[in-house]
């Protein structure tokens, strides 16, 4: 017990020592290091491992938590000009959706495969896509072109540093759940976004609307 | 090419009334939401069927527009309109988003979309319509449609239909009402519209400005003239008082005389239509349909009857080619048959004064009844006044007044018009009977002065006339001594069957009632120029008969 309240409060000094240097993964939404189901008390461990990671999984540093083999429901629309690119969840949105698509227990890490918590309630987006933003398509100029309602990711700036759009958000010209969200919490705003939706800046970074 | 005109970036969602958050310019707006995007669009949590949305179907059954002249398939708003509705239908709290828990507050206590033009309501009848398949066949069967193919510009098709989001953007305010283009002049109507012969006509092109008296003609526009206002001089997109073809005003003609008051247009049509004796145009609503058939079946006058708004202009032409005020209307020609567009005046006017049900019965008893007015003007008949061709004899040339021949064609306008000096032409409103343009009194025992026919008058010389030079020797005898007025022996339309070339020349029909038989008789006989006989009796005067 002492040692858990000792922990709580370096925890809570380390959090007010971040504050203006940026934030970090602990504390977040995304530490679960002491979440009941996670036996380790570790914080990284739930995806990645030092050793003995699974190579097999594309786009996945040191990767170590079961991947989801679900096939989802795309988006559609009529004005989506990405139907063309879009694919089933590529890159790192496989790995979120790992958790994310609520198929994949959440302590299925480390060789575990008989886990039985699953993420619920509105982080659960399950295998149908269509109500969420579309990922996995190719954002380039030649999209913004075909949809005014788009910036070109090539020159627009992202207001994340000095980048581009397509140089701060986008992963191999593809958006993908990470062009929005830092699953790591660099920045401290809700909901892990990657920069503050106040005046729904984070959507007008790229929506010429 | 890939470069964004700064015309479009300069407007963004965030400076509009479309931005509700906190922020927001506008009146609307919430109490401490900071998302803009939020009230229409989730990136997570929404709508699984639509693309985003973060709002529910209103779920409604909406009274949809109808009118005769839409050839499309209309039914209940579907697509990116149901969206839109969600709020502009005022059922549902702006504030109400799916992804959220709660509402979002919007400031000063307002929910559901206030009253005014922005809450279209549950009855979208006097709104455009939406959610209609808009093709290829559609645009053939309307004939005043583009192709839809060629719609490559602001204005979108979304999957094949016409939606909210094909006039209005909801995301930027470059022109008024979030409209993707200018109404200025039309132009956004015109995208898809194509009225015929619009190009030239005056309600296209007229710079025509109000004088500032209301009522205001232009009260749902800013513009200034009628050319810039175009098809919303009469037409209105969104809650029109006419909702049928979204006129302003159900009153069909209070579309026209907004502006035809003396406030806007330069004659005061309004003005005529206050006198006795007119097209009573304020008489029937709801009757006149733009399809109905050439030859009207259920008695009615609307200013469109007789004047087509999207053609309309003011090219003068010679009897009896329709004028450009008359251009592009529906017509009976002297045949009987249904005419479009109608080539003469008079087909015009055929198609309610040939046999058409309700009209009234010759105003004078005559011995040869007649009651279709097409008849009357045949130029078969024994004689006729001139409308449809020139006369049949050069018998009374000589008493013509210039610039009037053998040869001249008369409008049926000629003598039913608006009387006075500067008056509009057409028969739209007269204080003389029968809407004449100048008075002709048809009361027995008129003492003949040049008023009292003086619509006769204005074509025959009088001087001839009373003094029996070069016309009927007795005419002196009836009209000025013994005061019959020129209708009690003359038809003035004409005679047809069954009279004759010998009984019924010189428009020769008697008045019955003041002219009675002679021995069971009334007869006129032509027996060569200026030379003749009657047997009847008039005035006490037995004719048995009297020839000359």
């Amino acid at each position: 017990m002492k040692i858990t309240k000792l922990l709580t409060a370096l925890t809570s000094l380390l959090l007010l020592a971040n504050v203006g240097l940026g934030q970090t993964i602990v504390g977040s939404s995304h530490d679960f290091s002491t979440q009941s189901w996670n036996t380790t008390g570790e914080i990284c461990i739930c995806c990645h491992t030092p050793h003995n990671a699974n190579i097999s999984v594309p786009d996945a540093p040191l990767w170590n938590h079961q991947l989801t083999i679900a096939t989802f429901q795309l988006y559609t629309s009529p004005t989506f000009n990405g139907a063309s690119t879009i694919t089933q969840p590529s890159g790192s949105s496989k790995l979120c959706l790992s958790c994310h698509d609520g198929t994949v227990a959440l302590e299925n890490f480390s060789q575990t495969t008989n886990g039985t918590h699953y993420i619920s309630g509105v982080n659960n987006l399950g295998n149908d896509l269509r109500n969420d933003h579309p990922i996995s398509f190719v954002y380039d100029a030649a999209l913004a072109a075909a949809d005014p309602g788009l910036w070109n990711p090539t020159t627009h700036p992202s207001g994340i540093g000095s980048g581009t759009i397509t140089n701060t958000m986008l992963f191999n010209n593809k958006m993908e759940c990470a062009s929005c969200h830092d699953v790591h919490n660099s920045t401290g705003i809700a909901h892990l976004l990657l920069k503050t939706n106040a005046a729904s800046a984070l959507c007008l970074t790229c929506h010429n609307k | 090419m890939l470069t964004i005109p700064l015309s479009i970036s300069a407007q963004t969602i965030v400076s509009t009334k479309h931005n509700l958050s906190v922020t927001g310019p506008g009146t609307i707006k919430a109490t401490t939401e900071q998302e803009i995007c939020i009230f229409c669009h989730a990136p997570h949590n929404g709508r699984p069927d639509q693309p985003l949305w973060n709002r529910l179907d209103p779920g409604l059954t909406y009274t949809l527009y109808t009118s005769s002249t839409t050839q499309a398939t209309l039914g209940q708003p579907d697509g990116a309109s149901i969206l839109c509705l969600s709020c502009h239908d005022g059922t549902i709290a702006l504030g109400s988003v799916i992804s959220r828990g709660a509402p979002i507050t919007m400031a000063g206590g307002v929910t559901t979309m206030p009253t005014g033009v922005s809450n279209l309501t549950k009855d979208i009848s006097n709104d455009h319509p939406i959610s209609f398949l808009y093709d290829a066949a559609l645009a053939a069967a309307d004939g005043q449609l583009v192709n839809p193919a060629s719609l490559t510009g602001p204005v979108k098709l979304w999957n094949g239909k016409l939606q909210c989001t094909s006039c209005h953007d909801p995301h930027k305010n470059n022109f008024s009402a979030f409209l993707v283009a200018t109404t200025q002049s039309s132009n956004l109507c015109l995208t898809c519209h194509t009225p015929t012969n619009w190009a030239g006509g005056s309600h296209r092109n007229s710079t025509a400005t109000w004088n500032g008296v209301a009522p205001d003609p232009w009260f749902h526009t800013a513009y200034t003239t009628v050319a810039q206002n175009g098809c919303e001089n009469c037409h209105n997109p969104h809650s029109a008082g006419g909702k049928l073809r979204l006129m302003d005003f159900q009153p069909e003609e209070n579309n026209c005389l907004d502006c035809h008051n003396g406030n806007v247009a330069g004659k005061n049509i309004q003005a005529q239509f206050a006198k006795t004796y007119k097209h009573n145009v304020y008489g029937y609503t709801g009757i006149h349909d733009p399809v109905e058939n050439s030859l009207v079946a259920t008695n009615h006058v609307e200013c469109v009857d007789c004047h087509n708004a999207h053609q309309t202009n003011n090219t003068a032409a010679v009897a009896p080619n329709v004028n450009g005020f008359m251009i592009g209307l529906k017509g009976i020609n002297q045949a009987g048959n249904p005419v479009n567009p109608a080539l003469y005046e008079y087909e015009i006017c055929y198609r309610c004064h040939t046999n058409t049900p309700g009209m009234s019965p010759p105003a004078t008893p005559r011995v040869i009844v007649q009651g279709n007015v097409r008849l009357e003007f045949a130029t078969t008949n024994p004689s006729f006044h001139p409308v449809v061709g020139p006369r049949n004899n050069t018998e009374i040339t000589g008493n013509l007044i210039a610039p009037n021949t053998a040869s001249t064609v008369l409008y049926c306008t000629a003598c039913h018009a608006s009387d006075g000096t500067g008056s509009p032409k057409g028969p739209h409103g007269s204080i003389y009977p029968r809407i004449l343009k100048q008075q002709y009194i048809t009361t027995d025992n008129t003492t003949e002065t040049a008023a009292a026919y003086a619509l006769c008058y204005s074509c025959h010389n009088r001087n001839n006339i009373i003094n029996n030079i070069n016309t009927f020797p007795e005419h002196r005898l009836h009209i000025v001594d013994e005061k019959a007025p020129c209708n009690v022996c003359h038809d003035a339309h004409g005679i047809g069957s069954p009279g004759t070339l010998t009984n019924n020349s010189n428009l020769i029909n008697f008045r019955t009632g003041i002219v009675t038989p002679s021995g069971g008789i009334i007869q006129f006989t032509d027996t060569g120029v200026r030379h003749g006989s009657c047997r009847l009796t008039c005035h006490g005067f037995n004719h048995n008969p009297e020839t000359y």
